[in-house]
């Protein structure tokens, strides 16, 4: 393997990793406040994909659009991402979780529940947006932008790269240094005295599957741009996003970015060295590696010891 | 209150009782349904409402000819196109005791697993578009396949591209399916008897970054690029290849050959060549007639393997008819084996092992963002 072609698997690996990074983020976060691994979440994700491919049917781009109108197409697609992501996320804490917690059901409930919601999420949009696979609308030309080292970047991978290392840098002043972030904190911390201390959990609660939704949304939005969006989008990115998380230490903000970021690029020097059909082999080898030295993950605490 | 109780019992048992007498009072005996199998949902549904169409237009032109004395119905078994749900709907058709032969399984890999339960049940199992080449080998009993095998599409493949200028070097990939795998075996063997250089690489279906394989497709300086997968992965992976500026020849396989391709694709599935063992119904003039009695059903043009779906139809039905309207399935499978019919499509028979008699593969282009059809390959390369 030449320096160029190191590059160029590189490029691949990161554009890759920064949507399992922002995916990862939704479910370390509810772990963190909950100790619930939402796997609803990747329908979370793929509602978001769904998000864009409908405002941007809506608006019908223009033939070869100016910068500015593809600017704008592109954050359209990513609000719309965002929106129904969000809007997805909120609704499932709502309908699914929070009767059970008011009802204080065990563990295995929630966890089973969060199948089901799964279940229920991807099929549902089988049934409204139909099963056949359905291509993002052209927002712009993805010529190659420039290179780096020799690895040529498009403007898909940049738009992916930095709108996921943007939304990495604001969840993490989010949970650090505004007031929402310290109520997640405190609830992850310990939930029973942040209620005496005068955190409303619920509040809390719900506003932390939002944020997760939000950027599961728009990682949605870019993954579909990059490959396609159709109901079962979400299974496989989820699962990777869920062993990122566990890679990093679940409930770790940090942690969660830097798993992802790896996972993908393990992922891509596995494929380039032992093929396609080795991806997750070789992903998967790291994550079961790295847990057996070091069980809480690469930088191990929850949400509320980090900060 | 024990009252209660048998009351609350009696108003189930009633109604059970009730549409039980239902079902069995005003058939007469004289239902006979043929199911379909293949992806009725799922990723590749395209190619499956394809066929599932041409059988349904069958039956429906069947009953209101009022040639038959007996009434037919169409019976859906949806295996997804995967393999984990060919069990569930292979024995959903067999349990139905009304259902005298299958029209598929559609898909290789589901064949694998439910053509055996087939065979077990002595229920004829007629596919129109499975082509694995391993599959007549297998002895499964009662299955008939009613379209060239994949040996003649990747050998047709081979023979297009050795006759090209300029072509020495040929990647193959396909998507570990048995489909996928199979089509690439043989087209690597063709290949290379042709006296090409061949190259092979694995890209499973459900991957989620088409970038390292279209990168390793340009890196190896290939001449010309077989995909042996569906349309639905080969869609996001011509993008790809185009961003990584591949210029070869693309070629792919009937699993490839729906118009998603082109809308998932793009601009990017310009160019590339799509074989089939399926004519193009509406192209070829003889079936013209059949692509508007479709298209008034339908409301959309006929699609991959609808003709010959709608020609397997008609020839069971034939045969039921002439087994005098209520064969069992023993005597239908038989009658079907034995079969010389001709189609609108083709003329159907089958060798012992079930496998077809008629070797021809067909050739289409991707041309203005429509599959345009070119012709059958002694046409091409003579």
């Amino acid at each position: 393997m030449s320096l160029s072609d190191i590059w160029d698997v590189l490029v691949l690996g990161v554009v890759l990793g920064s949507l399992y990074a922002v995916i990862a983020i939704g479910y370390t976060l509810v772990y963190g406040v909950l100790q619930l691994l939402n796997f609803a979440h990747s329908e979370v994700f793929m509602s978001g994909g769904f998000g864009g491919v409908i405002a941007l049917t809506l608006v019908e781009p223009a033939a070869g659009p100016t910068g500015l109108q593809s600017a704008g197409y592109v954050l359209l697609g990513m609000g719309a991402g965002a929106v129904l992501g969000g809007a997805v996320a909120f609704g499932l804490e709502k309908a699914a979780y929070q009767p059970l917690r008011r009802r204080n059901a065990p563990r295995l409930v929630f966890l089973l529940t969060a199948i089901g919601a799964s279940f229920f999420l991807y099929n549902l949009a089988g049934k409204l947006f139909g099963r056949y696979p359905m291509k993002m609308p052209t927002m712009y030309e993805n010529k190659k932008l420039f290179e780096v080292f020799g690895a040529g970047v498009s403007v898909t991978q940049l738009i992916i790269v930095l709108a996921g290392v943007l939304m990495l840098l604001t969840v993490d002043l989010v949970v650090n240094r505004t007031k929402l972030g310290s109520g997640i904190r405190a609830v992850a911390q310990d939930p029973e005295a942040a209620a005496l201390m005068g955190v409303d959990i619920d509040k809390v609660v719900s506003r932390t599957f939002v944020l997760g939704g939000l950027m599961g949304g728009v990682a949605g939005f870019l993954f579909g741009t990059n490959l396609q969006v159709d109901y079962t989008m979400g299974f496989l990115p989820g699962i990777t996003a869920f062993a990122a998380a566990v890679l990093g230490g679940i409930g770790n903000v940090r942690g969660a970015m830097l798993g992802g970021l790896t996972l993908g690029v393990v992922e891509s020097f596995t494929v380039e060295i032992w093929g396609d059909a080795w991806r997750y082999v070789g992903a998967f080898a790291v994550l079961v590696l790295v847990l057996m030295f070091r069980p809480t993950g690469l930088l191990g605490e929850r949400v509320g010891r980090t900060a | 209150m024990p009252n209660k109780n048998i009351v609350r019992l009696a108003i189930p048992v009633a109604v059970g009782g009730l549409l039980l007498t239902g079902c069995s009072s005003d058939d007469g005996g004289s239902t006979i349904k043929i199911a379909y199998q293949g992806p009725l949902s799922g990723q590749n549904v395209g190619l499956g409402e394809n066929m599932e169409r041409g059988v349904q237009l069958a039956i429906n032109e069947a009953n209101a000819s009022g040639d038959y004395d007996f009434e037919l119905e169409y019976f859906a078994a949806d295996d997804q196109g995967s393999e984990t749900e060919a069990t569930a709907a292979a024995q959903s058709a067999i349990d139905d005791t009304d259902v005298v032969a299958v029209v598929g399984p559609a898909f290789s890999g589901p064949t694998e697993i439910s053509a055996p339960l087939y065979g077990q049940a002595g229920l004829a199992a007629v596919t129109p578009s499975a082509t694995n080449p391993t599959l007549t080998e297998q002895e499964f009993g009662t299955f008939l396949r009613a379209v060239p095998n994949d040996n003649a599409q990747g050998a047709a493949m081979a023979d297009f591209l050795a006759a090209q200028d300029g072509v020495d070097s040929v990647m193959v990939i396909d998507d570990v399916t048995p489909y996928g795998e199979g089509l690439s075996d043989v087209a690597v063997a063709s290949l290379e008897e042709a006296g090409l250089d061949v190259q092979r690489q694995h890209v499973p279906q459900e991957t989620v970054d088409y970038g390292n394989a279209a990168r390793g497709v340009v890196e190896s300086g290939v001449d010309a690029l077989i995909y042996a997968g569906y349309y639905e992965a080969l869609g996001p992976f011509t993008t790809r290849l185009d961003e990584a500026g591949f210029d070869g020849i693309g070629i792919s396989g009937d699993g490839s050959k729906d118009e998603e391709l082109v809308n998932l694709g793009g601009d990017a599935t310009e160019g590339w060549y799509l074989t089939c063992p399926c004519t193009d119904a509406t192209e070829e003039p003889g079936l013209a007639d059949f692509a508007e009695r479709y298209e008034a059903e339908f409301g959309l043009a006929p699609g991959t393997y609808s003709a010959e779906a709608y020609d397997i139809t008609n020839m069971i039905i034939e045969q039921i008819a002439g087994l005098g309207g209520d064969p069992s399935r023993e005597e239908l499978y038989q009658a079907l084996a034995g079969v010389e019919y001709q189609g609108l499509t083709k003329s159907f028979s089958f060798d012992d092992a079930g496998e077809f008699t008629n070797e021809a593969v067909f050739f289409y282009q991707v041309t203005d963002g429509v599959i345009g059809y070119l012709g059958g390959t002694e046409e091409l390369i003579g």
